[in-house]
This record gives structure tokens, C-alpha cells and sequence, in this order.
């Protein structure tokens, strides 16, 4: 698959997201904090948004490590108006979801967990461009 | 009128301040230019940028497509802002490819004929007397022609380009040639502009590099770059790092470069990372700060990523720093373009340049400056210090 065919499929799957009554917003990130697709809304800053999230992944990824609990699975944030999600999605990327306030997370984590994979699945599909091609860049 | 015109030298701006002020002003006029990649890349973008340029700044351009029709090409040239499209003459070679009929005064009719494509190109430029000319593309040619053809065709194009004042723009993918005959299509230019772009992850990323051929001409590393609608072109630095000992004013020279930002901080203290983007003389950047203790160097892993330059801060009175600082600077590659900030110079115990230096083992290309970043003094340079350290000029 080539970027733009990779950016279709990502974006075809944030949008069966959103089709959840449970889901308002979504984004694929990748872990160093760089936006890759996102449906969240306009007033949102996604490269803030992709920094923020990377940052709260690591820590608790870091959490884990350190008090022993096992591999990362997701972290949770609850607001009083609404949750956000963050998995992983295989080791590039990131998936964050936002949920309605009173949203079943158990449903949420279950379908989370298959589209995960699936991002992970198309991200490793997508063609790395070419050793020999990036040449001497920084 | 129309020879004064074409007796018009000078410079063409490429619309991107930071390399017209390092190019002189722009490419020279009359020059050749290639805009040249080896693989798929966003030339098109910048061709396109380079076209509404010139009509911004009142100049007739030429654009000769092979892959769109001339309505469809001025209509995308004015993605790039409002501009007066009048001073835009497209030559139309789309229409025999579709066996109708053009309308415009420049039209090809048989793209069998290799002599009858350069001919009406030539013909456009002797008429018209266009200050920028676009060629896209040679590959088109390339594909249809042999070599010595098109390079022979293309001279004549070159000269008439130069007669009559204009700075000639080829746009060029290599598919079929060796690395000996780019030599010779780049050797029959003024300038070469070159197109990378890489992705990871599905995030692409481009970059461009200017070379002027000519004896002790300008030569640019890869700059990265982006482009938005109506925006056109511009320097971007998707990651620039704050780095430096703890309670430096890593913080204070984010907020300093961007106006405002996103910090989180607990008691005066950056526990995750401050966030700012900065948009100045034609750069954009995004600034990321990272916290200085160590205790956090988790979360500075986490950003120290596919960097595009940095700034290591330092409290410039507090000699007990240094060896933190050294540290962190030995995190990340000695390619890695780099300024250090030596803030609080207001402080009268200020360590000097020299002590600096030696205490982070810093080589001779390593910028210092001094900083105050709590009023801003200094701050705005260092982008600019750190924007040419990353444009290798």
C-alpha cells in the first residue's frame, strides 16, 4: 500500500469510530507524538493533541514498568464531561478515542482492541520508502 | 515595451524569505533551474508556489503542461493566493493528448514531434517575454524521446530562455537515466532544487535542497518543508527540542519563541513538556520542551525523535549545571543542528563563552548566544542562528 491508499484505510476506519454511539472523536498517533489521522473536532489542536497524548502513553507505560503491573494495555482520563482512551496500536502508533461521559468503557475497550490491530495490521502493510531513496537526509 | 521587458535582469523570488535572503534576493534572471527528484515528490507543489510568486510580484509567467489542461493548471496555480492570473499563460499540451482542439495562442498539436513541442515553447517565450518559465515536465519527454534529442532540443529552449531574459524552471523526475547523464542535465543548469520526501508511520515529511552550480555558489542542506493552501510554501521544522539542565528557563524560551504555549508544570517545575509552534520570516516550527531532571528523562525520550534541530539551555551562572547539560547533549547525534542558549545573562556571575565551550566540549561550529528569556532578549535570533545551522548556510 502507498501513503495516500494507508491514510484512506486509516481514515475509513476512524470513521466506523465515530460510528459508535459511545465514541465522539478519534485519532491514530504515532508514539513519538506526531499526528497521523485524526476525526477530532476543529477547535482541537492535533499536533498539541499528538504531543499530549504521547506523553501521557509514556508515562503510563512508564507506570507499569515500574510498579510491576504487567505489560501497557490503555490509559484512562476522565473529565466530568467526557473519557479519553489511549491504547496501543502496534509499535509505531497510538490510538486515542474520545468517549461520552457516561459511555460503556467495556464495549468500548472490546471494539478498541480489534481496531487497534487493525491499524497496526495497515501501518505494517504500508511500503517504507526505500533505503537507498532517502539518502544523507537528517 | 516588450523589449524592455526582455532586457529585464535581476532576481526571481522563490517566495520563501529565508532562502531568497540567502539566494540574494531569488534565482537569478535569466538562469536555468531543475527542479529535480528521484522519486516521487512534491516538485509539482513547489513549481506551482515558484509560478504564483512571480504573478504576486507582477511578473508574466509561462507554464507549459503536459498533464493538465490549461484551465485546470491556472486554476490549481491559484491554490497559492490571489494573484493576477492575467500575467499567467499556460501552453496547452493536454489538448491533442485528448484529440480536441485547443483554444489558447500556444497550443501542441503533435507531441510525436519532439521539434514542434520545443518550437512552440520557444515561440511562447520570444512572444510572451514571461520573467519565469515552468516546464513541466522533461520527464514527460523522457519518457518519448531519445536523449540526445531532448538534450539537444532542450539547448535551444535554454538559449532562447536566456535571450529573452527569463529564468527557465524544468521540472524533472529521473526514471530512465543513469547517474552520468544527470550530471550532464544538471551541469547544463544554474540551479538545481532537489525533492526528497520520507515517511514513517504514514507521516510524510519533504525536503528540498538548492544547489547554484557555479563556482563557490550557494549549496543547501535538506530543508524541510510544508505547504497549505492559500499559504504556499514554507520552511517547516516539525520538531524542535528545548533541551537543558533543570530550572534553565527551558519553559520561559518556548513561551519567549511562541507567544503563547501549552506548559505543564507543577510548582514552577515542567513535569511533562511545554508546547508552542512558532511562525516567523517564513518558518514555521514546533517547539517542544522537554523537563530538565532527571527523574523525567522517560518523557524526553519519548520526543527525542526524528529532531530537526535543538536548543540546549543553560543557566548561564550555574557552572554546576554544565556536566547535565554535557550529558544531555551527548543524547542525541553530533549531526543534529544545534544552538545553545546561555540564559540569565542578566545575572552577574555569567559564566563567559569561552567557559562554556570548554565545559560541554562544544566544536567551533556550535553557536553560543546569550539569552534573557524571561523579557525575550536574544531568543528570536537563536531560531534564526538554529534555522541556518539546519539549512547549511
Amino acid at each position: 500500500m502507498d501513503t495516500p491508499e494507508v491514510h484512506a484505510r486509516l481514515a475509513r476506519i476512524l470513521e466506523e469510530m465515530r460510528g459508535l454511539p459511545e465514541v465522539t472523536a478519534s485519532a491514530i498517533v504515532r508514539r513519538d507524538g506526531v499526528i497521523i489521522e485524526h476525526r477530532l473536532p476543529t477547535q482541537v489542536d492535533t499536533r498539541k493533541f499528538a504531543a499530549m497524548t504521547a506523553a501521557i502513553v509514556g508515562t503510563g507505560e512508564m507506570s507499569t514498568t515500574e510498579l510491576g503491573l504487567g505489560g501497557f494495555d490503555q490509559v484512562l482520563v476522565y473529565g466530568s464531561d467526557g473519557v479519553m482512551l489511549a491504547t496501543g496500536a502496534g509499535e509505531e502508533a497510538l490510538l486515542v478515542t474520545l468517549l461520552r461521559k457516561d459511555a460503556n468503557i467495556g464495549l468500548v475497550l472490546l471494539t478498541g482492541g480489534r481496531v487497534a490491530q487493525e491499524i497496526e495490521e495497515c501501518l505494517r502493510a504500508a511500503v517504507p520508502q526505500s533505503k537507498e531513496v532517502a539518502y544523507a537526509l537528517p | 515595451m516588450a523589449e524592455a521587458a526582455a532586457l529585464t535582469t535581476g532576481r526571481v523570488k522563490t517566495g520563501i524569505q529565508l532562502i531568497d535572503e540567502r539566494l540574494g534576493g531569488g534565482f537569478d534572471r535569466p538562469s536555468t533551474l531543475l527542479f529535480f527528484s528521484r522519486t516521487p515528490t512534491e516538485k509539482r507543489v513547489f513549481a506551482e508556489h515558484f509560478t504564483a510568486t512571480g504573478l504576486r510580484e507582477g511578473e508574466r509567467c509561462l507554464y507549459v503542461d503536459f498533464y493538465r489542461a490549461p484551465q485546470l493548471a491556472a486554476r490549481e496555480i491559484s491554490r497559492y493566493g490571489s494573484a493576477d492570473q492575467d500575467n499567467l499563460v499556460v501552453v496547452d499540451a493536454t489538448s491533442a493528448q485528448l484529440l480536441i482542439e485547443g483554444d489558447g495562442k500556444y497550443v501542441i498539436r503533435n507531441l510525436d514531434d519532439l521539434k514542434e513541442i520545443a518550437a512552440t515553447i520557444r515561440r511562447a517565450i520570444q512572444e510572451t517575454r514571461p520573467a519565469r518559465v515552468v516546464i513541466d515536465s522533461l520527464e514527460f519527454l523522457a519518457d518519448r524521446f531519445p536523449r540526445e534529442a531532448i538534450l539537444s532540443e532542450w539547448r535551444k529552449i535554454i538559449e532562447t530562455g536566456q535571450s529573452c531574459g527569463a529564468a527557465v524552471a524544468f521540472l524533472f523526475i529521473n526514471w530512465t537515466y543513469g547517474e552520468e547523464e544527470i550530471q550532464q542535465v544538471q551541469g547544463l543548469c544554474d540551479y538545481v532544487v532537489e525533492f526528497q520526501s520520507r515517511v514513517r508511520a504514514g507521516v510524510i515529511q519533504n525536503f528540498l535542497r538548492i544547489a547554484d552550480q557555479r563556482e563557490g555558489g550557494l549549496h543547501t542542506a535538506w530543508i524541510p518543508y510544508t505547504f497549505r493552501d492559500m499559504a504556499g510554501l514554507s520552511i517547516y521544522f516539525p520538531r524542535i527540542l528545548v533541551i537543558g539542565p533543570g530550572d534553565a528557563g527551558k519553559s520561559t524560551v518556548v513561551r519567549a519563541l511562541c507567544g503563547k504555549s501549552l506548559s505543564i508544570d507543577k510548582m514552577g517545575t515542567t513535569v511533562a513538556f511545554d508546547y508552542g509552534n512558532v511562525d516567523m520570516s517564513g518558518i514555521e516550527a514546533e517547539v517542544i520542551g522537554t523537563p530538565g531532571q532527571e527523574r523525567f528523562e522517560f518523557l524526553f525520550r519519548i520526543f527525542a525523535q526524528e529532531i530537526t534541530g535543538l536548543f540546549l539551555v543553560l543557566d548561564g551562572s550555574r557552572p554546576e549545571d554544565l556536566p547535565r547539560a554535557r550529558h544531555l547533549l551527548g543524547l542525541f547525534s553530533p549531526d543534529t543542528p544545534r544552538v545553545v542558549l546561555a540564559n540569565k545573562a542578566d545575572l552577574p556571575q555569567a559564566l563567559s563563552e569561552t567557559e562554556i565551550r570548554e565545559a560541554l566540549g562544544l566544536d567551533a561550529t556550535t553557536p553560543v548566544l546569550r539569552t534573557i528569556a524571561t523579557d525575550g532578549t536574544g531568543v528570536r535570533e537563536a531560531m534564526l542562528v538554529l534555522a541556518e545551522q539546519i539549512m547549511g548556510v
